[in-house]
């Protein structure tokens, strides 16, 4: 992962221009509009692609209006108008459940409700709704990319052999002996899951508490939460949206600075 | 470039292989004892360009974030366990098995595999094979001359030949059961190899209380394979393929006519 530059700051270059009060600066609103519905493709993009994602829980693009947020003083109304584009501001998870699918395996965990599995990895606490888990040479439970899945109280689960059952409130048994206790945390409202890769969120401790209402179904998991039919309504949207902001770019260029150029000298 | 182009290409490539598993499960919808897979796919990672809690201003943080995923990629392929439809055949070493175990054969290379292919035969020197010959583990011989085979639920082979009435024990059936069947490595002809996925076996005569299952005679258990379940998800690949074909289309739509501005 790593980090470029946060949009506001980008389009405030992007806004220099006007603070001069260039007539060309609706090209630069419509370049920084461009941009913002290509990294809305993107997105998209990402959604459509985890389709069949075990547990993905897709990313919704939130639009935003430069003006209203960037505190700019904008006085003259033609100036405001031609500048008051939208950027994307952002990407909210959407945190709504995916379909449940039976596999009959009995280390297959989908979790009803809002919580999520701890899981350790590289000395972090990560969170996943992605219940795939399989057994350790060393005996403990781990997540099909081997890292160890955390107990109620935040260590390892040792498990037992022979035939397991898991029990809607996470406790581990087999052969009617009790080996442990799944711990299942829900987000706080306010609090956000930050996305991670291989189906892990990542989010502050203050922000989890116990997820109480959640019941684990063994023998199942869940597909991906994004639905393909509003992903390609929206696709379709940001190809038009794009297709307007480029025709907009062709007129300021041509249209204007041939006026400006050619025209106006002549008059 | 667009990084929807890459994006939805890994999405592509994701349907690709989830399409080949399914043409796998189809062509062994009629294969005895067969255990379908099923793929899962993971997220790859995120592009942080807001990282969701960044200071906005010196008073504020950004709510939400922008995180941009990159794509999708096929993580895992587990061996789905739910049991197939049995189908009675009346042939005295056809076995299937009513719950979770394995039955254990031993390799030419003297190393132990596990099946849920239960049709057995007598080889020249009277033990109980595979098809393909393989002998089951522990090995049970049967004594020339039997006339009648019974295998009981819980393992026990016993045989009566011919001229006496009482039933003559020769062995009794054990069973494996993994931790998680789901890891178990597919090395074709039925059968499975155990993995530090899988975990290590635990063996047992059928019938207990470790959910082994009971051994029932003369039946077959046909391919867990449900193909109207195969048909759509075949359907799901295609449509999934096109819907990423189709990101790849508006991405490129955008480029070109980026590229066509100022002419």
């Amino acid at each position: 992962m790593w980090q470029t530059q946060p949009v506001v700051e980008m389009a405030g270059r992007v806004l220099l221009p006007m603070r001069r009060k260039n007539l060309g600066s609706g090209y630069y609103a419509a370049c920084a509009g461009l941009r913002a519905q290509s990294q809305a493709l993107e997105l998209i993009a990402s959604n459509v692609a985890n389709i069949s994602t075990t547990a993905f829980r897709g990313q919704q693009p939130m639009f935003h209006s430069l003006l209203a947020s960037a505190g700019h003083q904008l006085t003259d109304p033609l100036n405001h108008a031609i500048n008051d584009f939208g950027v994307l501001e952002g990407s909210r998870t959407d945190l709504s459940a995916g379909n449940l699918e039976r596999t009959g395996n009995s280390l297959d965990l989908a979790i009803e409700g809002k919580g999520f599995f701890a899981i350790q990895t590289h000395g972090e606490t990560l969170y996943t709704r992605n219940g795939n888990f399989q057994v350790s040479p060393k005996g403990q439970l781990t997540t099909a990319a081997g890292d160890l899945v955390l107990g109620e109280q935040g260590l390892p689960i040792s498990m037992p052999s022979g035939d397991i059952s898991i029990s809607p409130d996470g406790t581990i048994s087999a052969s009617g002996a009790v080996a442990g206790k799944l711990k299942v945390v829900e987000f706080v409202p306010g609090s956000v899951p930050v996305a991670a890769g291989n189906s892990y969120y990542s989010g502050p401790a203050a922000g989890l508490r116990p997820a109480p209402d959640s019941s684990i179904r063994q023998g199942m998991l869940e597909s991906s939460n994004v639905n393909s039919v509003k992903a390609v309504v929206d696709m379709i949207a940001v190809q038009r949206h794009a297709e307007m902001l480029e025709r907009a770019m062709t007129v300021f260029e041509s249209n204007l600075d041939h006026i400006a150029a050619n025209d106006l000298p002549k008059v | 470039m667009l990084r929807a182009l890459y994006t939805a290409a890994s999405g592509m490539s994701a349907q690709e292989t989830n399409l080949d598993n399914v043409a796998n499960n189809l062509a062994n919808s009629s294969t005895t004892g067969f255990r379908k897979r099923r793929v899962q796919f993971e997220d790859m990672i995120y592009q942080n360009v807001v990282m969701p809690g960044a200071a906005a201003t010196q008073q504020t943080t950004f709510a939400a974030g922008l995180q941009i995923g990159l794509g999708t990629r096929t993580a895992t392929s587990e061996v789905v366990q739910l049991q197939g439809d049995f189908s009675a055949t009346g042939n005295p070493l056809d076995l299937t098995i009513q719950g979770n175990g394995f039955f254990q054969v031993t390799l030419p290379s003297g190393e132990t595999a596990y099946t849920r292919s239960g049709a057995f035969q007598v080889d020249a020197n009277g033990n109980v094979v595979t098809a393909d010959g393989n002998p089951l583990t522990p090995a049970i011989t049967i004594p020339t001359g039997a006339a009648s085979i019974t295998i009981g639920l819980d393992g026990t082979v016993s045989v009566t030949t011919a001229g006496q009435t009482a039933a003559q024990q020769v062995g009794t059936i054990q069973l494996a059961l993994f931790p998680n069947p789901g890891g178990l490595n597919s090395t074709g002809n039925n059968l499975f190899l155990a993995t530090t996925a899988s975990g290590d076996p635990v063996q047992g005569t059928p019938g207990g209380s470790e959910g082994l299952g009971t051994i029932e005679q003369g039946y077959l258990e046909q391919s867990n394979v449900d193909v109207v379940e195969e048909f759509v998800q075949m359907i799901a690949a295609q449509r999934s393929y096109e819907a990423n074909s189709r990101v790849v289309e508006a991405a490129d739509q955008m480029l070109q006519g980026l590229n066509q501005l100022g002419r």
